[in-house]
């Protein structure tokens, strides 16, 4: 841990999103790895902190839930439950609301007596009663409704035949991927576009690291791209909408404020009834002009950006852009 | 016709042990005829096409079957996929199945712009041009076995403006 | 609250684990009790996957039992013990605890799951394997997928038997002798719809039997379930000594402890992140000795080349590993 601002009182003056930002670079490199660490662990920024908690509620909660609500209304296919899969979606809510509540006791409340649960969820104003098992206790079917209640978008994966398969979701965040079009095939079949990480033996550690998780287990990683616009979703399906934006940025006088870090906090949970594993991926957004406010954020960033191989940034859509995006960083 | 070379690899064959086979053929291209299968019980199937009659008859054969037995699948990947699908539905293992893939048949493009499918006889790489929404499509080869179809994405998004 | 029946310190196996009392015994049979354990505050206990078993302390040993129950928010866990006279002591002391004792146990630990797409489960099991086969059986009802099982026991020596008869109904096949078990198993395996997938726990011979026929019935592997206690995980290892060079140091390292807890009981800071083998991290240097690789993040060659260890799950083949550190 080093706080390399001069004085601590710099950082308390700085706005909640840039102190509770999970800036994942720890030097001025960057390259796959499989950075797993236990969750719930604190983690101290140049800015502030994150990670203290699982489920990460914070001030863009309303309109983020608003967000996927319309994602939804116009397509449905981001949300998908293969019907061996529904015990782990029930296994989620059972695992997620105790923890939410715990997490969180001012505003949330879950009680479960048997199969029949409560849940309070001020911040809503909601008060729901429910039955674990029974899809329709819950009007929207049950991993609809965890999608009104927590940012994070939602992927299961079943664990067959020592493999992995992704056979359940709810994914309105999507970074340049498509959920739909990828239910039902197995981590490695997932993982195939994403280059270097074949050669490096990366994903099939990751998955026989995965498989071995203990039910009740919780690990999480970070990951990372940049996104033009304050859009979370950046999903294969709204390419066309969001794809143009790529290749007019880097000569854009608003480029600092248009063009965002994302970072993903992803946990990884082996559900405790099921042993399903649970991936949950929590989107977080940072323009440039706000990592700028934070000298070392400015510098390492500009220097990952600038140092990162073509064929990554190319698979991270940011070739056309880094650049420009590493000069004004480095610039500053 | 030619051998299993889709991903993921297709089943290595019919292993000791098995107690009878279900040979279905797709298209013109599908054959099975020459595929040895022992002397183990025979059945063969022949369609057209991989549409809703035929994978609903396949499923009624494989529901009367028992643990024991193997599937192979012959004629286009779509078709084939497609059947394969419908098989895995019924408890079928992969190691139960072998897929005769016939990599001269069309290809499957899935746009997830619209969800609709195109079928193309370009070879992987080209542009195609969507059916549903007359998107330019570039293919890539991430293939999706329950969609039977290959993806493809905007081809020209990031030059549009 | 009272930890007076506790041992003092909690096995290596057990820590993380859960505190719980003694609120029922049960005789199954002569020689087999079932212990109902829960939690001396009344707290929900932690669901766990149907054929877990749970890891048990008794005096300064471990013993590892099946979980009876379909694992689903339970407030009780229930383990049937079979005591073994010529054992290493665990069944026999946990015959010996009474209501209201206090025992150190693991979490639920997975290592013979139910296949979430099987339409049917076929359940065998012999003697005591009874138990991880209950509660799938209970599982697969809860979760409104078929079951049936094929039970073998000696006479007057089966255990849960009432309980597999309300539940499995005619579904419940029950022998008592090899015969009339083989031509059970034979017809069974050969009519079974492709949605099935059979799971068996008993004696190593027994289930080496079982699955055995099976293959020759053209079973695929993918198919077969057999209970394995402690496959999916590293078991506790050999002790051995660290030499720390630079610091000039001797640690021991004792089975069940890890040499990276070691390292940072003896106040070293070693870098790490997951401590599971797969990050990297805490990678350290070796200078003499064969270190056991039990890591998923070096190449084959780097293992080979026995220059680096993973301290968070690797330990020693040799008696004594000298570290640059």
């Amino acid at each position: 841990m080093s706080i390399t601002l001069d004085k601590d009182t710099d950082t308390a003056t700085l706005p909640e999103r840039i102190r509770r930002f999970p800036f994942p670079f720890l030097g001025d490199q960057y390259r796959y790895s499989a950075n797993v660490e236990p969750a719930n662990k604190n983690v101290p920024t140049d800015a502030g902190a994150w990670g203290a908690g699982l489920i990460d509620i914070d001030e863009f909660y309303h309109k983020e839930l608003a967000d996927r609500e319309a994602i939804l209304a116009r397509d449905p296919s981001r949300m998908a439950v293969l019907p061996h899969m529904r015990p782990a979606v029930w296994d989620t809510i059972a695992t997620l609301l105790p923890a939410m509540a715990a997490e969180y006791p001012d505003i949330m409340s879950f009680h479960r007596e048997g199969n029949a649960c409560r849940w309070q969820n001020k911040l809503q104003d909601l008060d729901v009663q429910f039955t674990v098992g029974d899809d329709d206790s819950l009007p929207t079917g049950p991993l609809r409704f965890l999608g009104t209640q927590i940012q994070d978008d939602i992927v299961l994966l079943d664990i067959r035949d020592n493999t992995m398969w992704l056979d359940a979701g709810l994914v309105t965040f999507a970074a340049d991927w498509s959920f739909n079009f990828d239910v039902g095939m197995s981590f490695l079949e997932i993982h195939g576009p994403v280059p270097r990480v074949k050669e490096e033996n990366i994903i099939s550690r990751a998955e026989q690291f995965l498989m071995r998780l203990q039910p009740g287990e919780q690990f999480r990683r970070t990951n990372w791209t940049m996104t033009v616009g304050n859009r979370l979703d950046t999903s294969t399906e709204t390419y066309p909408e969001w794809g143009p934006d790529r290749g007019t940025i880097a000569t854009d006088p608003d480029m600092p404020d248009k063009l965002h870090l994302r970072v993903e906090v992803q946990h990884l949970i082996r559900l405790p009834h099921t042993g399903v594993l649970l991936f949950l991926i929590r989107s977080y957004l940072l323009p440039l002009r706000d990592i700028a406010k934070v000298p070392t954020w400015r510098q390492k960033f500009g220097h990952v950006l600038a140092e990162l191989p073509d064929d990554m940034a190319e698979y991270k859509g940011i070739i056309r852009y880094r650049k420009a995006a590493s000069d004004w960083l480095l610039a500053g | 016709m030619c051998s299993a070379s889709m991903p993921p690899a297709a089943g290595t064959g019919l292993e000791p042990g098995f107690r009878g086979v279900i040979c279905a053929s797709f298209g013109a291209t599908g054959d099975t005829a020459g595929q040895h299968t022992g002397v183990q019980p025979r059945h063969d199937l022949r369609f057209k096409a991989a549409n809703p009659e035929a994978l609903s008859e396949l499923r009624s054969v494989l529901e009367r079957s028992h643990v024991g037995v193997r599937l192979v699948l012959a004629g286009p990947p779509a078709d084939i996929r497609a059947a394969a699908a419908a098989a895995a539905e019924c408890g079928l293992q992969q190691e139960e199945l072998t897929l005769l893939s016939d990599e001269t048949a069309p290809r499957v493009i899935y746009c997830p712009h619209c969800h609709a499918t195109t079928t193309t006889v370009r070879p992987a790489g080209s542009e195609v041009q969507c059916r549903g929404c007359a998107t330019s499509l570039a293919t890539t080869d991430h293939f999706s076995r329950r969609m039977g179809a290959y993806l493809g994405y905007s081809a020209h998004a990031e030059e549009a403006s | 609250m009272t930890i007076t029946a506790l041992p003092i310190t909690a096995h290596p196996a057990v820590e993380g684990g859960l505190q719980l009392e003694v609120t029922n015994i049960s005789p199954q049979t002569e020689s087999i009790v079932s212990i109902t354990l829960a939690d001396p505050s009344g707290a929900r206990l932690p669901s766990y996957v149907p054929g877990s078993h749970l890891v048990v302390q008794y005096g300064s040993g471990v013993n590892a039992y099946s979980l009876t129950g379909s694992g689903n928010g339970p407030t009780e866990y229930t383990i049937s013990v079979l005591r073994v006279e010529d054992g290493a002591g665990g069944s026999v002391a946990m015959h010996q605890l009474g209501v209201g004792d206090r025992v150190y146990v693991s979490r639920p630990r997975s290592a013979f799951a139910p296949a979430s797409t099987a339409t049917h489960h076929l359940l065998i099991a012999a003697g005591i394997g009874i138990t991880p086969v209950l509660s799938h059986a209970r599982a697969a009802a809860d979760r409104g997928t078929t079951s049936s099982l094929i039970y073998v026991y000696r006479p007057g020596a089966g255990a849960h038997v009432e309980e597999a008869r309300d539940l499995l109904g005619p579904a419940l096949t029950e022998c008592s002798d090899r015969n009339s078990f083989q031509k059970v198993l034979a017809e069974q395996l050969m009519t079974q719809s492709l949605g099935t997938h059979l799971y068996v726990c008993g004696p190593v011979a027994f289930m080496d039997a079982v699955l055995d026929q099976a293959r020759e019935l053209g079973w695929p592997p993918a198919r077969l379930h057999s209970e394995a206690f402690g496959a999916a995980e590293l078991d506790d290892g050999e002790p051995f000594t660290v030499n720390l060079v630079r610091s000039g140091l001797k640690l021991d390292v004792p089975s069940g402890a890890s040499l990276l807890e070691t390292l940072e009981k003896a106040g070293k800071t070693i870098p790490n992140m997951c401590r599971k083998g797969i990050c990297g991290e805490c990678v350290l240097p070796v200078l003499r000795g064969t270190p056991q690789h039990r890591d998923l993040y070096l190449t084959d060659q780097e293992k080979a080349e026995n220059t680096t260890m993973m301290c968070c799950v690797s330990r020693s083949e040799d008696p004594e590993l000298e570290l640059d550190l």
